[in-house]
């Protein structure tokens, strides 16, 4: 008997690991964790449930920072994953890398492992983001999110406002409304990406020369003689001044945390947060983000892109690919679109996922999942749908720099900007001698 | 009077292997890398590298945020040298003359030591949070503290942070230093002198100098390269990156910017800063020092 069962044992545990082994792995690194990193898992789950060849193994690596520098230094030590989470600061430097074999381009990978979901599939503002200067899509689309408005509506309701600021000139009036109720009229999480870089896209401006880096290589910002820009940061410091705005440092949750607790009318964030936000925060509302009329004149223009794309990475087998493009494939099919549409916030980012949205009247039910996409795909910008600059996590950091004692009266807002661009056009040189 | 000696002429060299290549792997390798690093330019995977000269070192020189985290990081590291060093001392002398559960008050003073510099920021990120913050309402109350603000502000959220652990070193250091004092010069010291305080100036504290040299440098060195991780979990350098050390910067600009020849360039630069400061401390100060 006891012989019996220890062959048993031995074949069983020899099935089973001959088993795991015949499953070829990918691996997916992230930048995402908490809420949003459970679904990446959860993604990675489904799959590896839907099929038996291969298996993927999804690896938070902490933030989008982390991620990048991670997969930068296991490419060095040629121990990289195949497919990684890269983030909008970090699209011009992987697109550069396509042409020192760093990266495969999508396309280039659909066309050779004959994936379904083509370019095509995706919507054109997302496609762009990712592409380069031909409009060869090199990035897979996956989060995409843009900064969004969201407002509690409880509060506005005891102030006796009615509807939500569509301009930043209607805020200005409502505003003095909601501090004298005691409440902090405004906060908003990330100033380098929500009022700079999407207030150039939000304005119809162009932020760097070179057509924003998409015609040529850029060599500076635009920040300080881009007469909007100067007149919103001087805005900006005059509701600080007033109360009207209150800046809780650069962590993106100490400025999103008086909203969550009910201190705060409006706040500025992600698409992205929609998800996390759903339940803990009682009655709120998903908003475009705010423009002046008086740039515009009455036009509301489009948002960048923001979060992340799924990025290729050479140095793999033929076999590991084709899991790969299966994996690609799965992700970008209308039904796993959606899920994560609903389930985060993220923008749809195939044509399929928004089609069947409309076919199950998703946004009926669900109607502040719309905002993303209505802001993204708004018409009439003549600016390129991205911006292509190196150096960019760095520039944010120069901008953030800035940002504090512009605040805080240290420095003029003209000086601020001056010091901004100046910070960038050294960065900017910098990376246009590595090239 | 035998002599000892190897026959072989290369056994020496077999002995010495292991030391050698730990030593040649983890740091003269990387040693070696960074001036690579600094000298070069190459792009953020390592494509297109380029002898530059000093291009990175003038870089680095044109940029003002360099010079702010060159003074915050000398501020930094001579206030918790000082104020470590002060308080450390203290707590030793008084944990020395305790009659009663000397080892309780003992093991209790020396527990923060082995927290981990990320740790503590975590715990001080408590409180100093504008939400919850015992010691930020405190401070709020008293004079308007704002760490994202005030510069002086955040220099007291971080100096608090930083040296709480490390005044549990200098504590056991300077509990050793004192208890290693012979037992024969304080009585004799007391024979001659009635008042503790002076007999504490004028022969404990010369008797101590080796210690509190060595904890000058310890000290010195943790608030240079230790403090990292306090601040990378606390301030991240608000505001406006007046509050990131050297290393930090190096860091931010290396790993977050992804730009090695600055961070190499920076790392050189701080390796001068090292050699410049241990050489006075040993040509200036430890001149003035009396070995027991």
């Amino acid at each position: 008997m006891k012989k019996i069962l220890s062959v048993l044992t031995i074949l069983f545990t020899f099935s089973f690991t001959s088993h795991s082994y015949s499953k070829t792995e990918i691996h997916w690194w992230y930048g995402n964790s908490g809420f949003l990193g459970d679904v990446i898992i959860e993604i990675a789950n489904r799959f590896n449930a839907s099929q038996d060849e291969y298996t993927v193994i999804p690896t938070g690596k902490g933030s989008y920072e982390d991620n990048m520098a991670a997969t930068i230094a296991a490419f060095r030590a040629g121990d990289q994953p195949h497919y990684s989470q890269v983030y909008d600061a970090g699209a011009a430097i992987m697109v550069a890398q396509v042409k020192n074999g760093v990266v495969i381009g999508f396309e280039d990978m659909a066309e050779k492992y004959g994936i379904k979901v083509d370019a095509d599939n995706y919507i054109p503002g997302i496609k762009n983001f990712y592409a380069d200067s031909d409009g060869k899509m090199i990035g897979v689309p996956f989060n995409s999110s843009t900064c969004l408005m969201y407002a509690n509506m409880d509060i506005l309701k005891e102030v006796g406002i009615e509807s939500v600021p569509k301009t930043y000139e209607e805020f200005e009036a409502m505003a003095p409304k909601i501090k004298a109720a005691g409440y902090i009229p405004l906060v908003q999480s990330h100033s380098p990406w929500i009022w700079t870089e999407n207030f150039f896209s939000r304005h119809n401006l162009l932020m760097t020369d070179g057509n924003n880096g998409y015609d040529a290589v850029p060599t500076k910002t635009l920040f300080a003689e881009t007469d909007a820009f100067v007149y919103h940061w001087k805005k900006v410091k005059e509701w600080y001044e007033k109360g009207l705005y209150a800046y809780k440092g650069r962590a993106w949750g100490d400025n999103q945390a008086p909203f969550i607790a009910g201190e705060a009318a409006f706040w500025f964030g992600s698409a992205a947060s929609f998800g996390g936000m759903k339940g803990v925060v009682p009655n709120f509302t998903v908003n475009h983000i705010p423009y002046w009329d008086s740039v515009t004149g009455g036009k509301e223009y489009p948002t960048f892109i923001g979060g992340a794309a799924n990025w290729i990475l050479n140095g793999h087998t033929e076999e590991e690919y084709k899991g790969l493009a299966k994996f690609i494939e799965f992700m970008g099919s209308p039904e796993m679109d959606l899920y994560y549409h609903n389930m985060t916030g993220y923008s749809a980012v195939t044509k399929g996922g928004i089609e069947l949205a409309e076919t199950i009247n998703f946004y009926r039910a669900s109607p502040y999942h719309k905002a993303v996409g209505e802001q993204l795909s708004l018409e009439g910008s003549t600016i390129p749908g991205g911006y292509r600059a190196g150096n960019w996590p760095q520039i944010r950091e120069v901008i953030y720099e800035n940002v504090e004692p512009m605040l805080n009266g240290k420095i003029s807002i003209e000086k601020g900007l001056k010091n901004m661009d100046k910070g960038a056009a050294k960065l900017l040189k910098q990376f246009a001698k590595t090239l | 009077m035998k002599k000892v000696q190897f026959k072989s002429n290369y056994s020496q060299y077999f002995f010495l292997a292991p030391q050698l290549g730990i030593l040649l792997i983890f740091l003269y390798w990387p040693i070696i890398q960074t001036f690579r690093d600094a000298f070069t330019m190459q792009d953020a995977f390592g494509f297109g590298r380029q002898f530059v000269w000093f291009d990175n070192f003038l870089f680095i020189f044109d940029d003002p945020a360099y010079f702010i985290a060159f003074k915050f990081t000398i501020i930094y590291s001579f206030v918790i040298t000082l104020v470590t060093g002060a308080i450390g001392l203290l707590l030793a002398v008084n944990a020395n003359n305790v009659m009663h559960g000397k080892s309780a008050y003992k093991t209790l003073l020396i527990w923060p030591y082995a927290i981990a510099p990320a740790v503590v920021g975590v715990m001080a990120n408590y409180f100093f949070s504008e939400r919850f913050g015992l010691l930020y309402h405190l401070f709020n109350d008293l004079w308007g503290f704002n760490w994202y603000e005030s510069v002086f502000d955040s220099y007291i959220y971080l100096l608090i942070a930083g040296s709480w652990k490390q005044i549990s070193a200098n504590f056991i250091f300077f509990l050793a230093g004192l208890q290693a004092i012979q037992k024969s010069v304080i009585e004799a010291s007391i024979i001659d002198c009635k008042s503790s305080f002076r007999r504490f100036w004028t022969i404990t504290f010369p008797l101590l100098m080796p210690t509190t040299f060595f904890l000058i440098i310890i000290n010195i060195t943790y608030a240079f390269f230790d403090t990292f991780g306090i601040i990378d979990t606390t301030t991240i350098g608000a505001p406006s990156g007046e509050t990131r050390t050297l290393v930090y910067k190096a860091y931010m600009d290396g790993f977050r910017g992804l730009d090695l020849g600055s961070a190499g360039a920076q790392s050189i630069m701080m390796m001068l800063i090292v050699l410049v400061i241990t050489i006075f401390q040993f040509r200036y100060i430890e001149g003035k020092i009396h070995y027991n």
